[in-house]
C-alpha cells in the first residue's frame, strides 16, 4: 500500500516530459532534449556507448554453475582504475584506464594476470630479412617479472624462475642516501590477497612490468558484495570500463590494422609507415619471397588491439 | 561529478515544503510527493548508460540529506525521498544507495531514535528498504572519477558563506565592545575608589587614552562601511535582500546583524530547524530552546495536525534579533556621552 502512494494513477510514458511540470530539474531537461532533437539528426547510440554500457552491465547478477564458485556475503569488492602508460598528446587532460572489479580474497597474482597491456606482446628484433619467423617470442614470455607497489611496500612477481626483482634497484637507491623514504620492502606476490593489504583510496599506486613499463593504479572504491553483483568467482577480476583507442590502419588499404611498421623504407611514402600483413608482403617481397629494396621492419602492435 | 541541473534545487523545495508542514508522516510527504509528481524525475528520453549515470547521482545527492548535521525532520525527509526515488527509478537492476561505513552508525542510532519516539511508519520505511537490498556498503561515500573539471562546481558555497572576509567584525563584536566598555568603567571606578578625590581619578593613574573604546568601535565601522562599499559594487549585478536591507538600516553594525540574520534564515535547514525539531520529536527531553515554544506536544498528535503557531516563528526570531541589535547599539552608542575625558 505504501506503493500506491508513489506511482502514478493512469499509464505514463516514461519517455515524455509532461508538459506542465513544476519540478526545475524536468524543465531543464526538456529544453536540452529539444535542442538535441534539433540538432542531432540520429539519435541512436553509437558503438562506444553500446560498448561501455555493455562492459558495465553484462556480468550484472550471474551466478555460476558451479555452487563452489559462489562468491559469499562478506566479500568485498574493489575497483581499481588501472592507465594506460600510452601518452599521447590528446590524452592531456584525461588519462585513458581501464576499471577493474577484484575482490578482496583475490592474490595480487590474479590481477597481475589480468591486466592486459599492449608492451606484453611487443616482439623485439628487426625482422626484414625473414619476415615469417616474426612472431616468435613476445614480450610477455620473455620478461615476466612485475611488481605492484602499495603503501610502500614492493610485491614481486616471483612465480617463475625467470623473474627477478625489479623493486631491488629502487629499494637500493632509496637506501643509498636518506632520501626521506622509510622503510621500503620487497615481498612475494603471490603470497598476498587484496584483505591483507592496507590501502588509501584515490591514491596512486603502480603497477611495472616488463622491466619500464608503469602504470599507474587508483583504487576509487571498495565495497560489499550484494546480490544483484555477478556472483562468479572465475569471472572475476572483471573488466568493467576500457578506453577505446583508435587503430592504426594499414597505409595502402586502409582496412587492416597495422602489424608492420617500415623505417628507411626506398618503397613507402613516410617513415616510419603502416602497413597489414598482406599489403606488407605484396609491397616489399617478390614471389619467391626475396626482399626487395631497402628497408628496416618491425613487427608492430598497435596499442588499440584490445579493443 | 557534474550535478544533475535543477535537481537540487527540486529536492530542496520538496525538503522545505516538509519542513514547513511540520510533521514526520509519511502520509504528509507523499502527498507533497504526489503534488509535485515527483516520480517524473526520471522522465525524458535517455539510454540506458545515461540513465544509469542520473539515477546514481540523484540517490548520491538525496542521500546527503539523509546523514547528520541536518535536523531530526530533514533526516526523516530525505529518508522518504530516497525510498520515493529508489523505487521510482526506472533503471533495471536499480541503482542502489550508498552508504559509507562510517555514517551507519549514525543511521543506525538514528533508527533506533525512530522507534523510541515512536514514528512507526518511517522506521518501517526503513526497514523496507534494508529488506529491498537498496543500500550499497560502502567504504567512501563519494565514487571517485578521474575527468579534470572544466570549471570546479564552487556554487553550493556562495549562497551559505557570503561574508567571508569580515574577520574584523567578527574579532570586534558587539559583545567585546561591549565587554571592552565594561572592563573600562570599571577600571575607572577602580581608580576613582583608590584614588584621593573620589570623583576623580588621579592624574597620575592616567595611564591609557580613555577613550579608546570608542576609537575602536569608529575604527571598525569605518572598515565596516568601507568593506560593505566595496561588496555593494561586486554585488550590484545581483540584487538580493542583503543590500537592500543595508540601503535600508543606517548604521553598519546593524546591518552587518541583519546579514547574519539573512544568511541565518537562508540556512533555515540547520539553524532554528534544529531547535523547532527537537521540542518536537524529544519531548521527553528537557531541551532548552530559547526561541520555539516550549510545551508543545506533538509527537503523537495525530498526522496532519499543522502547526501555524510555527510559521511566525521566523518572522519573530528576526525581531527578536533586530530588537537585540538595536539595544547593543543603542547600548554602543552610550559611550559617546558618558566617557570621561
Amino acid at each position: 500500500s505504501i506503493d500506491m502512494l508513489m506511482s502514478s494513477e493512469k499509464e505514463e510514458d516514461p519517455d515524455v516530459i509532461p508538459e506542465d511540470s513544476s519540478l526545475l530539474t524536468l524543465r531543464i531537461r526538456k529544453k536540452a532534449l529539444e535542442r538535441r532533437e534539433e540538432t542531432i539528426i540520429v539519435d541512436r547510440a553509437c558503438r562506444q556507448e553500446t560498448l561501455t554500457y555493455e562492459m558495465e552491465s553484462h556480468a550484472t547478477g550471474k551466478r555460476p554453475d558451479n555452487p563452489t564458485d559462489l562468491i559469499e556475503e562478506g566479500e568485498l569488492l574493489l575497483t581499481l582504475n588501472v592507465f594506460y602508460p600510452v601518452i599521447f598528446q590528446k590524452h592531456k587532460d584525461h588519462k585513458p584506464y581501464q576499471t577493474v572489479l577484484v575482490l578482496g580474497s583475490q592474490k595480487l597474482t590474479e590481477l597481475r594476470d589480468s591486466i592486459s597491456c599492449v608492451s606484453d606482446l611487443q616482439i623485439g628484433g628487426e625482422f626484414s630479412s625473414q619476415p615469417d619467423q616474426a612472431p616468435e617470442h613476445i614480450s610477455k614470455d620473455l620478461y615476466k617479472s612485475a611488481f605492484f607497489y602499495f603503501e610502500g611496500i614492493f610485491y614481486n612477481d616471483k612465480r617463475y624462475p625467470e623473474c627477478r626483482d625489479l623493486s631491488r634497484t629502487i629499494i637500493e637507491w632509496s637506501e643509498s642516501h636518506d632520501r626521506g623514504y622509510e622503510n621500503l620492502q620487497s615481498v612475494k606476490m603471490e603470497d598476498y590477497v587484496f584483505n591483507d593489504l592496507s590501502l588509501k583510496i584515490g591514491f596512486p599506486y603502480l603497477y611495472c612490468h616488463q622491466g619500464n613499463c608503469e602504470h599507474i593504479i587508483i583504487i576509487t572504491d571498495i565495497r560489499l558484495i550484494h546480490h544483484d553483483d555477478c556472483l562468479d568467482r572465475n569471472l572475476y577480476p572483471l573488466l568493467i570500463k576500457k578506453h577505446w583507442l583508435c587503430t592504426r590502419k594499414c597505409f595502402v588499404c586502409k582496412m587492416y590494422t597495422a602489424r608492420w611498421v617500415t623505417n628507411r623504407d626506398s618503397l613507402a611514402p613516410e617513415d616510419p609507415c603502416f602497413f597489414c600483413d598482406v599489403c606488407f608482403r605484396m609491397l616489399h617481397y617478390d614471389a619467391e619471397g626475396n626482399k626487395l629494396g631497402e628497408f628496416l621492419a618491425y613487427p608492430y602492435v598497435d596499442p588499440g588491439i584490445f579493443n | 561529478m557534474s550535478a544533475v541541473p535543477g535537481l537540487k534545487e527540486d529536492c530542496e523545495e520538496l525538503l522545505g515544503a516538509f519542513q514547513q508542514a511540520d510533521t514526520v508522516r509519511f502520509e504528509s510527504f507523499a502527498e507533497l510527493w504526489r503534488e509535485r509528481r515527483f516520480h517524473t524525475v526520471f522522465y525524458g528520453r535517455m539510454r540506458a548508460l545515461e540513465r544509469n549515470k542520473l539515477t546514481k547521482k540523484t540517490l548520491d545527492l538525496a542521500q546527503q540529506y539523509f546523514l547528520p548535521p541536518y535536523s531530526f525532520q530533514i533526516r526523516v525527509g530525505a529518508l522518504y525521498l530516497l525510498y520515493g526515488l529508489y523505487n521510482a527509478q526506472l533503471c533495471q537492476p536499480k541503482q542502489k544507495i550508498r552508504i559509507a561505513l562510517k555514517d551507519w552508525p549514525e543511521i543506525q542510532k538514528f533508527q533506533q531514535d525512530l522507534l523510541d519516539s515512536q514514528h512507526y511508519d518511517a522506521a518501517y520505511i526503513f526497514r523496507r528498504l534494508r529488506l529491498a537490498r537498496a543500500f550499497h556498503f560502502t567504504a567512501m561515500p563519494k565514487l571517485l572519477t578521474y575527468r579534470t573539471k572544466k570549471k570546479i562546481e564552487e556554487n553550493y558555497f556562495k549562497e551559505e558563506f557570503k561574508d567571508p572576509s569580515n574577520r574584523v567584525n567578527s574579532l570586534i563584536t558587539n559583545d567585546v565592545l561591549e565587554e571592552l566598555m565594561n572592563i573600562h568603567d570599571h577600571y575607572q571606578k577602580m581608580k576613582c575608589i583608590i584614588s584621593a578625590d573620589k570623583s576623580q581619578p588621579d592624574k597620575a593613574l592616567s595611564l591609557i587614552k580613555d577613550d579608546f573604546v570608542v576609537n575602536l568601535k569608529d575604527i571598525t565601522l569605518e572598515h565596516q562601511e568601507w568593506q560593505q562599499n566595496r561588496m555593494k559594487l561586486f554585488r550590484n549585478a545581483k540584487e538580493t535582500d542583503e543590500t537592500e536591507n543595508k540601503k535600508k538600516e543606517g548604521t553598519s553594525l546593524e546591518s552587518e546583524g541583519s546579514e547574519r540574520a539573512n544568511a541565518l534564515a537562508r540556512i533555515k535547514y540547520r539553524s532554528y530547524s534544529a531547535v523547532v525539531e527537537a521540542s518536537k520529536s524529544r519531548r521527553h527531553r528537557q531541551v532548552q530552546l530559547e526561541s520555539s515554544e516550549s510545551g508543545s506536544s506533538c509527537g503523537k498528535s495525530p498526522s496532519g495536525s499543522k502547526k501555524t503557531r510555527r510559521r511566525p516563528q521566523p518572522a519573530r526570531r528576526r525581531g527578536e534579533m533586530q530588537v537585540a541589535k538595536e539595544t547593543v547599539t543603542r547600548h554602543i552608542g552610550m559611550p559617546i556621552i558618558t566617557e570621561e575625558d
